[in-house]
């Protein structure tokens, strides 16, 4: 399995890194702060020991001369019988308390295992001081004797004062060993604290500019391509979280939607290319189209000017004929000019719609009454289905209704030999429906198809067999739409087309606003 | 008005008006015109009548102008007969593509009557 890296932003990556640093240094002044410490609890426990033994040696001396001074008062107590002057005897007492001041202080110094020798010192301390108070006291009163105890107690004192003298040392020498420990211990995490900074400081920086610029490369390089239209390149922004992600993730978006506007850009571009390959096309076909029936004219007309101007005698019935044919021709032509100038109004948006209320039943009676001579050209029989009362009013585009169904009927009778074409109507809800069906022919379902377009009959041939424009259906779907309807086509090769057309019986409501 | 031993020209052309028109100015102008109306017929008569010229639109049903001369062209018996071409499409490049298929010569309609004259006589040995 892949583990995936987990992505900081920018401003994380800085925080985090700023939050290291800051840890780093505050690890560092703690150290100090804590070695500093360490070193001056040694010194002053260092001193306690130092001012200890002063205060000892101090003891020991002032002990020293007051054990002299009552060995000298006793021997002249014993000899010369003079009494202790009040004065000597204060002085010799304040002597004594400032011992007990000293023993005190020494006290108060304490130190690590040297409590039991303090005790100790003080009680027999106490005691010789209690003997010499009493030695001062009862100095003038001859009848007690003091001397022998008081010198027990001062070997006793001087003993622990010793002890305790010896004990200071021992911690002196161990409190000094513990300070160049401690001295040590301090400068080594110190530098090694600093040295880690340092080091965790770079690598940091390092991790945070390649980081960053990787980032940063990974845009550039998206940017680049971009850029240079490499519009479906996406920058890889899942490793990227926050404002470098979002930059991403915007470029991304950017580069989306411009290629969206390019497509849509190419695609109009491609409809206008075809809308304009359709229009010269369409250009080309009309051309084409005004051409066939104009050769006959041109060609008819200078050929009976030929034979007019020539001596043979003229045969009249030939001759009108060929006038036919001409007029045949020409009308043709008018046909195909009107119907060319409708698609052209259709797709312009120029054609109006012009509502009114008649029965289309009526109407399509009418067309097939006046439509008749077709009908008898190819030897066909139409049969109606149409029941003028049944369908009832409608309102819609008359003109327009007469020429969908003069055109689908002229269609018929000119794909029909010697058949029948019906033509029904049906009213179906709120729509009119008109059937005109044949036996002539029939389409592929390849030509039926394209039957609607312009321009297109089933065969190239087509319109020069059969004559028209090709333009007949095309017109006819796009009436059908006008008026809110449609138009279907069901045929097959070889038995028969039938064409229903749908209009509703009043205009719909966006047709009647429009 | 047809003279018996003047070369035989094939009218190819599907729109009846058209070819009675051509075939009665052709043949008023001395020519012995045969006719057919789709490329098969076409092809057919080539074969079985050795027509000296072509005049062959190219609006054709069942087989088009285009590849009625293709396929004369193709064909070692027929390939030797002139083709001149008759379209209602009147663009240039109409016209390349009517030389470049084979044929020999190119008419747009409305045909200038003259003019094709001047052209069929190009096309045929004296």
């Amino acid at each position: 399995m892949k583990l995936r890296r987990r992505a900081f932003s920018l401003r994380a990556r800085l925080y985090l890194f700023s939050g290291a640093i800051l840890t780093l240094f505050a690890i560092n002044v703690a150290t100090h702060v804590w070695g500093s410490f360490a070193r001056s609890e040694s010194l002053i426990a260092y001193r306690d020991t130092v001012t200890a033994s002063q205060l000892i040696t101090d003891l020991a001396q002032s002990l020293e001369a007051n054990r002299q001074q009552v060995l000298v008062l006793d021997t002249l107590r014993e000899t010369t019988e003079q009494p202790l002057g009040d004065e000597e005897r204060s002085s010799a007492f304040e002597e004594l308390d400032a011992i007990s001041q000293r023993l005190r202080r020494l006290g108060g110094l304490g130190g690590e295992g040297t409590e039991d020798y303090y005790r100790r010192l003080h009680e027999s301390a106490l005691r010789l001081l209690d003997d010499w108070r009493k030695f001062y006291d009862s100095y003038n009163q001859k009848e007690i004797s003091i001397d022998s105890e008081s010198g027990v107690s001062y070997n006793d004192t001087l003993q622990r004062l010793r002890e305790l003298d010896q004990r200071q040392e021992f911690l002196a020498v161990q409190r000094s060993n513990a300070i160049d420990r401690t001295i040590s211990i301090t400068d080594r995490i110190t530098v090694i604290g600093f040295v880690t900074t340092i080091a965790v400081t770079v690598f940091l920086v390092i991790a945070l500019i390649r980081s960053t610029n990787a980032s940063l490369l990974r845009l550039k390089t998206g940017a680049q391509r971009f850029g240079s239209g490499d519009l479906t390149h996406r920058i890889d922004a899942r490793q990227d979280a926050g404002e470098i992600g979002d930059l991403a993730r915007t470029f991304n978006d950017m580069s989306s939607k411009l290629q969206r506007a390019i497509d849509e850009v190419r695609s109009a571009k491609a409809d206008a290319d075809a809308a304009n390959a359709a229009k010269s096309m369409f250009l080309a076909n009309v051309s084409h189209e005004l051409r066939t029936p104009l050769n006959a004219i041109i060609g008819y007309s200078e050929m009976l000017q030929d034979e007019m101007s020539d001596a043979n005698p003229i045969d009249r019935d030939q001759f009108h004929h060929d006038l036919g044919t001409i007029i045949f021709s020409g009308r043709q032509l008018l046909s195909l000019i009107n119907d060319i100038l409708d698609l052209s109004k259709i797709e312009t948006g120029k054609m109006q719609v012009g509502y009114e209320t008649f029965n289309p039943a009526s109407l399509v009676l009418q067309v097939c009454d006046s439509l008749s001579p077709l009908l008898v050209q190819r030897n066909n029989h139409l049969e109606l289905n149409v029941d003028v009362d049944s369908v009832g009013d409608i309102s819609s585009d008359r003109s327009k209704l007469q020429q969908i169904v003069t055109n689908l009927f002229s269609n018929a009778c000119k794909f029909t030999e010697n058949g029948t074409i019906t033509v029904s109507t049906l009213r179906v809800d709120a729509a009119i429906h008109i059937t005109v069906a044949d036996t002539g022919i029939g389409m592929t379902e390849e030509q039926q198809e394209k039957v609607f377009e312009a321009f297109v009959q089933a065969e190239a041939d087509t319109g020069t067999l059969y004559g028209g424009t090709g333009l007949g259906l095309a017109i006819v779907r796009d009436f059908c739409a006008m008026l809110g309807g449609d138009i279907s086509l069901n045929s097959e090769l070889g038995s028969g087309s039938t064409f229903e057309v749908k209009i509703p019986v009043a205009p719909t409501s966006d047709r009647a606003s429009a | 008005m047809a003279d018996a031993s003047a070369p035989t020209i094939l009218l190819v052309e599907d729109n009846e008006i058209n070819r009675d028109m051509l075939v009665r100015r052709l043949t008023r102008a001395g020519h012995h015109v045969i006719c057919a109306g789709d490329g098969e017929e076409a092809l057919a008569k080539m074969h079985a009548q050795m027509p000296a010229l072509v005049l062959l639109d190219m609006n054709l049903p069942v087989k088009d102008g285009w590849t009625t001369c293709r396929e004369a062209r193709a064909n070692e018996h027929i390939q030797h007969i002139k083709i001149i071409a008759l379209t209602a499409h009147a663009m240039d490049t109409d016209r390349e593509a009517a030389l470049a298929m084979g044929c020999d010569d190119y008419a747009t309609k409305p045909i200038d009557f003259p003019s094709l004259l001047g052209k069929i006589a190009e096309c045929l040995p004296e």
